[in-house]
């Protein structure tokens, strides 16, 4: 075991206790919060009222209600369709089409698309809201630039087509994060092996397809790991943009744990429905590392 | 088989012409070195053959046919990158017969091609390995694999041996030399390295500057370069120069009047170390004082300054006993010695 310590720390036990230190405290500080979750998922206690004291254990009836109750299910539905439209499909694909696209170019056109997805990323949840909300609102800019000018009657996409905004949004928001990852990973393919497929007679699409893709695999499974977790999880823009709304349309688990544990106030079961996120994520997390590993 | 000719091709990249209106012959099944220092043009001239870069001016011909539009795969050619450019997600079978899959050749062809070029180049044994499975000697040889299996007109080499250690790469060209000869197909091959370039050309063209200096058979580069460039190129050791002029028709070096015929316009002479010797201070034309020796064996290098013609150096056979620091007389063969003017031209041949 001795070979294993870092060459950098080994024979040095006080800046090895020294380096562990924070790194303990921060791992006990999560698995304390973890455990409360875990815990208090058993109970049902309460934000307000007598059960904020006085909670009782109710065994796994909370685990049960999420699958016997309107909301989480439902709740689950709205939020793999988010997921997969929005990450999977929406900024992997964005991300890398840009990122192909704009690959070896330099001036103008390279630094216009970057800087504006940039800002896409850059800008704060709360304000991107705003612009989605002021554009896709029944007097906003979408109507008044496209669709009133074509002759059809103005469109309340707020209302009518909330998840397709949200997806829309998100997808804007977090494309820059692909490119970036992409743009990198294209950088490691070597010119010469893209050359030498060049000589074989590929096409670029089958260049792309054959040749770059499985190449830069483990990228793509580092890339959809990371958004997947960050967009199952996602929580800001969606609910300044609809609150979850209209209905249920947009009410992704985030937000479905929000309103459970802190308007409905029932945080034992809200601590249920966190543990099944985590779950969730475990194994969607487990499946990437997976695609991760090289073929052997 | 095809042979292969470059009419006027020139390369301009923005401002910059990199391919000053190059003219080339090569002919079916010859082997063409092209050398040269590094930023001469030669991989420049390679990638234009093989369609990964345009060509600006001129035209390139392989066969009959002039390729200046034509993509790379239907060029009829198979290049061999200084990388290998593996395809490193793909067993060393695949990554020789993709391009036949590519172009949609029947299965049991792939199969028969590919078994083939595994035969004649040892990778049997390998076939079902990944790319970082396998030495550098093993991708090397996958690399050319993957040429053979394409059956093409014309092999494009690229540096390929520069990424191989001292031992393997002297194997490895005898390798090549061995596959040129029993394929019996035309390549071209860019090195810097005139060593690779004197063992495997049948002809080699060297080049500075984006122009031809010389083409030629390896010996006659050896014994008649035609400037001071290839004179110094080519050679195992270094060519030795030296100002010069001449003085009633006598060359003159330095302070010495030396009874060879020259004509006037010669201001340099060019004289290779395996071809002055040493010799008694009677016979001597040049001496000096030993700077250092190098041994290597089975010959000896001696760099002696002299007084005003700067450090010189003689190759000698076997060891020397001569010491550093000791005075020395060498004797220059008069008909190795190579005459240049202010052009950096070669001059007529000297006579007694």
């Amino acid at each position: 075991m001795r070979k294993k310590i870092n060459p950098w720390l080994a024979g040095n036990i006080p800046l090895l206790v020294a380096v562990a230190l924070p790194a303990a405290l921060f791992l006990s500080v999560l698995v304390y919060f973890a455990g409360w979750a875990i815990t208090f998922s058993f109970t049902d206690l309460e934000t307000i009222g007598r059960k904020s004291v006085n909670w009782d254990w109710v065994g796994l009836k909370n685990y049960i209600r999420l699958f016997t109750r309107q909301g989480f299910l439902q709740s689950l539905w709205v939020t793999v369709i988010f997921t997969f439209f929005s990450a999977v499909i929406g900024q992997t694909i964005i991300g890398f089409l840009l990122a192909v696209a704009l690959r070896g170019k330099r001036g103008l056109l390279k630094t216009t698309v970057e800087v504006s997805i940039m800002l896409g990323w850059l800008l704060p949840d709360i304000v991107a809201a705003f612009l989605w909300s002021a554009s896709a609102s029944q007097t906003g800019l979408i109507n008044r630039v496209i669709i009133e000018p074509l002759g059809f009657a103005p469109i309340n996409f707020m209302n009518d087509y909330a998840l397709v905004v949200v997806i829309i949004a998100n997808t804007w928001k977090g494309s820059a994060w692909s490119y970036l990852l992409f743009s990198a990973a294209l950088d490691a393919v070597p010119k010469e092996i893209i050359e030498a497929a060049k000589v074989d007679g590929t096409t670029p699409i089958q260049r792309l397809w054959k040749v770059v893709i499985p190449m830069i695999r483990p990228h793509i499974a580092t890339n959809m790991l990371f958004i997947t977790i960050w967009t199952f999880t996602y929580f800001p823009l969606i609910y300044a943009l609809t609150g979850g709304g209209p209905g249920n349309d947009t009410n992704v688990l985030a937000i479905f744990l929000y309103q459970t544990s802190f308007d409905v106030h029932r945080l034992g079961y809200g601590s249920a429905i966190s543990v099944a996120m985590l779950l969730i994520v475990g194994a969607l997390s487990i499946f990437y590392l997976r695609l991760l590993k090289e073929p052997k | 088989m095809s042979n292969v000719r470059l009419e006027n091709v020139s390369k301009t990249y923005g401002d910059m012409k990199i391919i000053h209106g190059v003219d080339l012959a090569i002919n079916e099944g010859e082997f063409v070195v092209f050398v040269g220092p590094s930023g001469c043009g030669k991989s420049t001239l390679l990638r234009m053959i093989a369609g990964l870069e345009d060509i600006t001016g001129g035209h390139i011909k392989i066969g009959d046919k002039i390729v200046n539009d034509m993509p790379s795969p239907q060029r009829g050619i198979a290049m061999v990158f200084q990388s290998y450019a593996l395809y490193p997600h793909m067993t060393v079978r695949r990554n020789m017969a993709f391009g036949l899959e590519i172009s949609k050749c029947p299965k049991d062809e792939i199969e028969e091609r590919v078994n083939n070029a595994a035969r004649i180049l040892q990778l049997e044994p390998y076939l079902n390995r990944m790319p970082k499975e396998l030495s550098g000697g093993q991708r090397q040889r996958v690399a050319i694999g993957r040429a053979i299996v394409r059956e093409p007109k014309v092999f494009l080499f690229d540096e390929p041996l520069s990424n191989l250690d001292a031992a393997l790469r002297g194997q490895t060209r005898l390798e090549i030399a061995k596959l040129h000869s029993s394929l019996g197909a035309t390549m071209i091959y860019v090195t810097h390295d005139q060593v690779e370039a004197m063992t495997l050309a049948d002809r080699i063209v060297v080049l500075n500057g984006g122009r031809i200096e010389q083409v030629g058979t390896p010996l006659e580069l050896y014994s008649s370069p035609a400037n001071a460039f290839v004179a110094g190129f080519i050679g195992g050791q270094k060519m030795n120069f030296m100002p010069a002029s001449s003085r009633d028709g006598k060359l003159q070096l330095g302070q010495r009047v030396l009874p060879f015929s020259v004509s006037s316009s010669v201001t340099k002479v060019g004289i290779r170390p395996e071809h002055l010797q040493v010799s008694t201070p009677e016979d001597a034309h040049l001496s000096g004082r030993v700077e250092y020796v190098e041994m290597f064996g089975d010959h000896t290098l001696i760099h002696f300054e002299t007084e005003d013609l700067g450090l010189i150096t003689v190759k000698v056979e076997d060891s020397s006993d001569i010491k550093e620091n000791e005075p020395i007389y060498v004797k220059l063969l008069a008909e190795r010695l190579h005459l240049f003017d202010d052009s950096g031209r070669v001059h007529d041949a000297i006579s007694h």
